[in-house]
């Protein structure tokens, strides 16, 4: 139990998760919005907790018995409780009072999810691998079908189960293979192992860990699940597992794949470079036919995902500074597009139609809709387009041809359909006048990152810094020659 | 803050007071809209005061009012801007033709601040474009012209308006992100790795052939969809047709000269071996853009879209010029470029005058408009006139120069090339005909004469035409220098066209 004092936000977190869930008993559904306050004040100060680690780094970071609390983990930590921050906030504002019950046992949920995500970006072993991702998960699962009287949220929440099963399955299979190659599940110092050679159990184990993996990225082709759970789960969920999960597996991949089995032993990086091709293609070429808008922003997350892949496949130092550049951006920008189309969808659903002639009905929001869609779409000078700059200059630093034609190409392709929702919040006509309602906290959110893609867009550089640091992983790559 | 910064960012500054004031005080956006646009101009006018023209013989780009700040340093981005005798003029041009745009778009009544906004959006995005020496600075402001011009086509646009704005957009994006993967090769490839356009000037000695020409036909995707050269032109016409009067005319008179000025200041100056691999294309797009763009528009009905055609044709000249990499050549592409900024900027406000009027843009419609409106007759012609290229005005001028330059390297294909020039003159004189000469169409009697918003937008490009095509030395001697540095930079290379 060495390495306990490691794990303090994430202690605190599953202690206020279970506090709240009793809670929870005490409260009505209206009255229980204030435990969504203590959510995502808990979120916030362990958010701030993470500052410790970096401040003194000697008693905060460091390797525990199956953890590392690295500069990359804590990087990633901190995507994860700025995005369970945000979720929470939205869900207070989400539709009326009773579309959420059980307020106390929701805001739990998205902490146990948040816990298990964090412990996921610092694994080193295959068994916390395995347990927090199901952790992650199952916690998942129940809040995408939140919604009981909703048939959409039940319909999302079914498939998301069935695959999430099959994918685990998969992993835990995987995991096994590994397991009979490594004769251990530590996934440190598995270099002496590799020079014994590489035993075929051990790739294939390697291959199906990559596939559960994929499965929570939204990796093409095991991406058929995210439309229908997004589509149906409450908004602030759909906002919430679009970045963190993806943002955590991402981390996972990256720490096992390009740091702990050493290259040399296993060259996967043909197959990723195909997947993230894959992925950013079909993401993109589906939500060209996309009529409702979460669907739509669904589908782009997948695409998104390609894009990010770029940063993993190339692997090397400005790959892995591209992917933490492109994460960080991706926070500010899908969270700001979820919160506009939350606040239209409150009351009109999310059809595109509902969008439009918003710009005379709330010249403000379609301003900032439009303001991340563009970012999304990576059109200077938003933040997006210094991510997927960082991104693209990976892959043809690392002279991925075919990966930076494809990915610029789908660039090209993306805006087409986001410009497809400006199309109707700009030059429809309005079937209302009246102004889309928001309240303090979505306003709040979206301030926070229209600041965010605008500060980052235009001064990248302490960002790109903070990128540069956090590329570190314990155990040293010099343990590794 | 440096002169080139106040230029750029003056129109920023307009449409950020726009925002904030009320959509309500409509002449208040405007007159914010017209100074915002008046103070760029001015301070424009400021800058080619203090401009030297530089001297050819010292061999280097008389760059003037630098300024470089590090921006990225991790990519070792700069925020550097400076002009030379190749930029300045055009500079000059958008904040001319931005003012006049401006002062014309008093007409727009619906959403006017939303539209004053792009507006001088799409200005910052364009004079940015020409003062940009950083090569990601660049791309973003290139970039920075994309959305303002889709929303300013879209919504304020025809009837085909949505699909020109979004065809508009993607064309263009598609073209330029092929630019960006060309930058980040640049990038790559240079020692120390910059992105500073006059340090890969230098470097390109070290480029291999296969590189270069590999980049440039990244960049040339990127600039070919904004000259328009054939077949990345189809764009044009619709989005021009479709935009509203103001735009068209930012779209013709600036926007096109993006991707000609693109072309000499990065395709021919860092990528000397693509340009020279790609002169016998070069070439033969230029005759196509010549005399199928004037076909083109000798086929159309439509004034506006006429118009659209014969910049296709006109924008073929620039690269005739530039497909001879000798000083004529230069100096009449670049020239060609400013007066076909100020000639087709004046012959879309003109035809937008007579739109607002009849509400048709049909040639056939009309008839025996000379003797009904002089004093909009007399403009049209001259400036047809300017665009056939008569001598004593200014389309002459340039386009002579293009041809004594393309003359000695590309004998047939200039020949072939003249066709453009008589079927120019063919359309502009059948439309003037139509329109002006022959008994009084009844329907227009009531028809009223230029108004003083549209004599005020219109004027100042007339009397620069005849100015221009008297002394065209007022803006020669500025570029002559600039020019005759960038032909001698690289002595041994373009045997291909050299004597």
């Amino acid at each position: 139990m060495d390495g306990l004092r490691l794990l303090l936000p994430e202690l605190g977190l599953s202690v206020m998760a279970l506090l709240l869930m009793a809670c929870d008993l005490f409260f009505d559904a209206r009255r229980g919005k204030v435990l969504m306050g203590f959510g995502f004040v808990a979120a916030g100060v362990a958010l701030g907790s993470l500052g410790l680690a970096y401040n003194a780094p000697d008693t905060y970071q460091g390797l525990g018995t199956l953890w590392a609390v690295d500069p990359l983990g804590l990087y990633f930590k901190a995507i994860i409780l700025a995005a369970t921050v945000f979720a929470l906030m939205l869900s207070v504002d989400y539709k009326s009072p009773d579309a959420i019950r059980h307020p106390g046992s929701f805001t739990a949920l998205v902490l146990l999810s948040a816990v298990g995500q964090m412990f996921l970006v610092s694994a080193t072993d295959l068994l916390l691998i395995f347990l927090s991702l199901e952790l992650v998960s199952i916690s998942s699962f129940v809040l995408v079908g939140y919604e009981r009287r909703d048939l959409k949220s039940s319909e999302g929440a079914m498939k998301y189960f069935l695959f999430g099963a099959f994918s685990s399955a998969i992993l835990v299979y995987g995991i096994s293979l590994m397991y009979a190659a490594l004769g251990g599940t530590s996934l440190i110092d598995i270099a002496p192992a590799m020079d014994r050679g590489v035993s075929t159990s051990f790739v294939v184990g390697c291959v199906m860990l990559a596939v559960g993996f994929g499965f929570k990225v939204s990796m093409a082709p095991f991406h058929f699940w995210v439309a229908d759970a997004y589509e149906g789960a409450p908004t602030p969920v759909t906002a919430y597992l679009s970045i963190a999960p993806k943002a955590a597996a991402l981390a996972v991949m990256l720490r096992v794949f390009t740091h702990l089995i050493p290259h040399t032993s296993l060259d996967l990086q043909g197959i990723f470079a195909f997947m993230a091709f894959l992925t950013m293609t079909v993401g993109n070429l589906t939500a060209l036919f996309q009529t409702n808008v979460k669907r739509l922003l669904a589908y782009s997350s997948i695409a998104q995902a390609g894009y990010l892949l770029i940063g993993f496949v190339t692997g090397d130092t400005i790959g892995r500074e591209g992917l933490l550049m492109y994460a960080m951006v991706y926070v500010f920008m899908n969270l700001g597009a979820f919160t506009v189309a939350m606040a239209v969808g409150n009351e009109d659903g999310y059809e595109l139609e509902a969008f439009d002639g918003l710009a005379r009905r709330s010249l403000g929001l379609a301003l900032l809709m439009a303001f991340f869609l563009l970012s999304l779409a990576g059109i200077p000078p938003m933040a997006g387009f210094i991510g997927k700059f960082a991104l693209f200059a990976a892959a043809v630093k690392g002279g991925y041809w075919f990966l930076a034609v494809t990915a610029v190409l789908n660039s090209v392709v993306s805006v087409y359909y986001y410009m497809s929702v400006v199309y109707h919040m700009f030059f429809k006509a309005p079937r209302t006048l009246e102004p889309a309602r928001t309240d303090v906290l979505m306003t709040g959110t979206l301030a926070v990152a229209a600041v965010g893609v605008l500060v980052i867009g235009l001064y990248p550089e302490p960002f790109l810094a903070a990128a540069k640091l956090s590329a570190d992983m314990l155990p040293a790559v010099s343990s590794h020659p | 803050m440096g002169i080139l910064s106040l230029i750029t960012f003056l129109p920023l500054l307009g449409a950020l007071i726009i925002l904030v004031l009320p959509r309500e005080q409509v002449k208040a956006v405007r007159a914010v809209g017209v100074l915002a646009t008046l103070a760029s101009l001015a301070a424009s006018l400021y800058a080619l005061s203090q401009f030297h023209p530089g001297d050819a013989a010292a061999g280097q780009l008389p760059m003037q009012f630098l300024e470089k700040f590090s921006w990225i340093p991790s990519f070792d981005v700069n925020y550097f801007m400076g002009v030379d005798g190749l930029s300045l003029p055009i500079i000059l041009l958008t904040t001319l033709l931005c003012f006049l745009a401006a002062v014309y778009s008093a007409s727009i009544e619906e959403r006017v601040k939303e539209f004053y906004f792009w507006f001088l959006i799409l200005e910052v995005g364009m004079l940015g474009v020409f003062c940009a020496l950083d090569l990601f600075l660049f791309y973003v402001f290139w970039e920075l012209t994309l959305v303002p011009m889709y929303f300013l086509i879209g919504v304020w646009g025809g009837p085909k308006k949505e699909f020109a704005a979004i065809k508009f957009f993607l064309f263009t994006l598609f073209g330029s992100v092929f630019m960006l993967l060309g930058i980040l090769a640049l990038y790559f490839q240079s020692n120390p790795h910059t992105f500073d356009m006059l340090e890969l000037m230098k470097a390109s000695a070290g480029f291999s052939r296969e590189f270069q020409i590999i980049v440039f036909i990244g960049f040339w995707l990127g600039l070919a969809v904004k000259v328009p050269a054939f077949p990345f032109h189809t764009w044009l016409p619709l989005a021009h047709v479709e935009a509203p009067t103001p735009v068209s005319v930012i779209l013709a008179g600036v926007l096109l000269k993006m991707g000609v000025y693109g072309l000499l200041r990065i395709s021919y100056s860092i990528l000397p071996l693509g340009y020279e691999w790609f002169l016998p294309g070069l070439i033969v797009i230029a005759v196509i853009n010549i005399v199928y763009g004037a076909f083109c528009a000798m086929a159309q009905d439509d004034m506006k879209k006429m118009v659209a055609y014969s910049s296709v044709n006109h924008m073929g000249y620039c690269l005739l010029g530039m497909a001879a990499v000798s000083d004529a050549g230069f100096n009449g592409a670049a020239l060609q470029m400013v007066n076909h900024g100020l000639i087709t900027g004046a012959l879309f406000f003109l035809v937008g005058v007579i739109y607002d009027r009849a509400h048709t843009r049909d040639i056939n419609a009309f008839g025996g408009l000379g003797a009904k409106l002089p004093v909009y007759a007399g403009l049209m012609a001259m400036t047809c006139f300017a665009s056939l290229g008569l001598p004593g005005l200014c389309g002459f001028i340039s386009e002579f120069l293009c041809f004594l330059g393309a003359f000695p390297a590309w004998k047939l294909w200039t020949t072939v090339s003249v066709i453009g020039i008589l079927v120019t003159a063919a359309f502009f004189l059948r439309m003037m005909q139509k329109v002006f000469l022959g008994p009084l169409n009844e329907k227009w009697k009531d028809l009223p004469d230029m108004s003083a918003r549209e004599l005020v937008a219109v004027s100042p490009l007339a009397v620069l035409m005849l100015l221009f095509g008297i002394w065209p030395r007022l803006v020669l001697d500025l570029m002559n220098p600039t020019l005759k540095v960038m032909t001698g930079m690289f002595p041994t290379m373009f045997q291909l066209v050299r004597p």
